[in-house]
């Protein structure tokens, strides 16, 4: 093994206080209570799956199931729906040389500066007129409306040589089968990347539900653990138990994409 | 001609989804965002109750209201502080993992990024648990006993260190895309010249990444601006709202008060400060 440098010590000691903490929501969810009350030690003296049982058998009180599947289904949808709608429109606007095409990029590229909070009382209203509140659709609909995606999609199918295009437009081909025959499929990269950085946003994403959604059996795992500060303020094992539910699939999904979801926002904040 | 055209008029429909949703759920709401600001919109109150228009009274109101000036207070404190600690941590660990080649270079970036992946209540309620001044881990820890979330001060101080924590690894990504942008050559002609160390780092890559950096903090400040969760989980805004940020008491006169229209006031001086902000970054750091 190759010395270690002092800078890279320091690194070291920073990257490992930005793990501990993370490791600390698993090894304290299997502590005793009598354990977390009494710091002694980052891993549990006794392993216990009392929170966990007690957090997955109080449906009633404490529905994490239906948090689950709702997380799940809200975020696979988003994703759906983002790499649809997105991926259709960066087609057109880098390909199909529309009349003020240019005007309407740059337009929904200034949007990305738009602070996000501004929005949540206009939304709001719009969304109780459309009777949408307290539902799924409250949340998977507007997250369609991001610039991120048209610009992270724009910037790769300019990349991808015309010719390819041209040759199937001489073999007959309309601009629908050019983009799902030939754009699609060249892109999957780009596709994957977009996919997980929505997953993993709409996944964790805390102020929308937070507003648009009332019942608690329509929660999404993020806003039902914050329910927990109230209901159950100090039961920190329970707490952390339901946490580990939340965070395991995003940090599983993140282990296994980290090159991709690195190098995403490397590239988005590059190119500006 | 007419074959050409009838097709081009056919390739907008690759546009209309996304535009539609973008019209309805940004455009829309943007502009009856601050339609709604110049109306007395109390939602939910008697029936029949319908929304007038004032004007500017709710901007009015926002000016002669002490919360809204301390929750401004409190979220300037927040951007002043947060966002310098949380830059200069982000380029000191991104010149660091730089220096580092090889494997563990990645395994680093990976720890670092690692929080940003943690949704707020999690996180919040994990460093509730940290700062808690009986149990916390913190004050186990550490041999003297420090009131992390008890006083207006510390709250804030926790606060920043929470988000530190939380948000530093996406600017360390950013900055250390910048650093492999800067050609080996330079700092071969700055050895050549005698630069080491200290020397390179400010007259190489300081200059040269100006533009990133430039980037990483504009974004970090609108998103400062605009911070919600940490307080609403960890805090609640107190202790003597010494938390209480714009955008929770936004979100508290809106959502709790039913207020919209004043909400929708104060979400508009927001982001007119954001763009004053903003603006006046990109002259300072650009012009330099």
């Amino acid at each position: 093994m190759r010395k270690w440098s002092p800078v890279e010590i320091l690194v070291f000691l920073v990257a490992l206080a930005c793990i501990i903490p993370v490791a600390l929501i698993f090894l304290t969810a299997f502590k005793p209570d009598s354990e977390i009350i009494q710091f002694n030690g980052f891993f549990p003296h006794e392993w216990t799956l009392t929170h966990f049982r007690e957090v997955l058998g109080r449906p009633e009180e404490i529905p994490i199931f239906r948090w689950l599947f709702n997380s799940v289904f809200i975020s696979s949808s988003v994703t759906l729906l983002v790499l649809t709608v997105d991926s259709m429109a960066a087609y057109a606007l880098s390909r199909l040389n529309l009349r003020g095409g240019k005007w309407i990029f740059a337009i929904i590229l200034a949007t990305m500066m738009v602070p996000g909070q501004i929005l949540l009382v206009p939304v709001y209203l719009i969304l109780s007129k459309l009777h949408w509140l307290d539902t799924p659709w409250a949340l998977i609909v507007p997250a369609g409306a991001g610039a991120f995606g048209v610009f992270l999609l724009h910037q790769f199918f300019k990349g991808i040589p015309r010719e390819l295009e041209e040759a199937a437009m001489i073999d007959g081909c309309s601009s629908w089968e050019i983009y799902w025959r030939i754009m699609l499929p060249l892109s999957k990269p780009a596709l994957a990347t977009l996919a997980i950085f929505t997953f993993i946003g709409s996944w964790n994403s805390f102020t929308e539900p937070l507003v648009f959604l009332d019942s608690v059996e329509n929660y999404t795992l993020p806003v039902g653990i914050a329910l927990f500060q109230s209901s159950y303020a100090n039961e920190y094992g329970l707490t952390l138990a339901a946490s580990v539910i939340c965070t395991l699939p995003i940090i599983v999904i993140f282990l296994l994409f980290h090159k991709h979801i690195i190098k995403g926002i490397a590239t988005a904040g590059l190119k500006e | 001609m007419t074959r050409g055209r009838r097709r081009s008029a056919w390739n907008y429909l690759f546009l209309a989804p996304y535009l539609s949703i973008f019209l309805v759920f940004l455009v829309i709401p943007l502009l009856f965002g601050l339609w709604i600001s110049f109306q007395e919109y109390e939602l939910a109150r008697k029936a029949g109750d319908v929304p007038q228009f004032i004007g500017l009274r709710n901007y009015n109101d926002a000016l002669h209201d002490d919360y809204f000036w301390k929750a401004l207070w409190v979220t300037t404190k927040f951007v002043i502080f947060s966002v310098p600690i949380t830059i200069i941590s982000a380029l000191l660990i991104s010149v660091g993992i730089e220096s580092i080649r090889g494997k563990r270079e990645q395994a680093y970036r990976v720890a670092i990024f690692l929080p940003t992946m943690i949704t707020i209540s999690v996180a919040g309620i994990l460093w509730r648990w940290f700062y808690n001044s009986e149990f916390g881990v913190f004050n186990a820890i550490l041999p003297v006993k420090v009131p992390w979330l008890l006083t207006p001060n510390w709250a804030m101080t926790s606060t920043i260190i929470m988000t530190l924590w939380w948000t530093v690894g996406g600017p360390v990504v950013i900055l250390l895309a910048g650093l492999k942008q800067i050609p080996e050559a330079y700092y071969e002609a700055a050895s050549i010249d005698g630069a080491v160390g200290w020397r390179k780092f400010f007259f190489v890559t300081l200059p040269l990444l100006r533009n990133v950096l430039l980037f990483v903090t504009v974004i970090s400040v609108i998103g400062a601006w605009q911070i919600f969760g940490q307080p609403f989980i960890m805090t609640a805004g107190g202790p003597e709202r010494g938390t209480l940020v714009l955008v929770l008491y936004i979100y508290a006169q809106a959502f709790n008060n039913f207020h919209m229209g004043y909400g929708a006031a104060m979400s508009w001086l927001l982001f007119l400060i954001i763009v004053v902000f903003s603006v006046i970054q990109f002259r300072v750091m650009r012009e330099r």
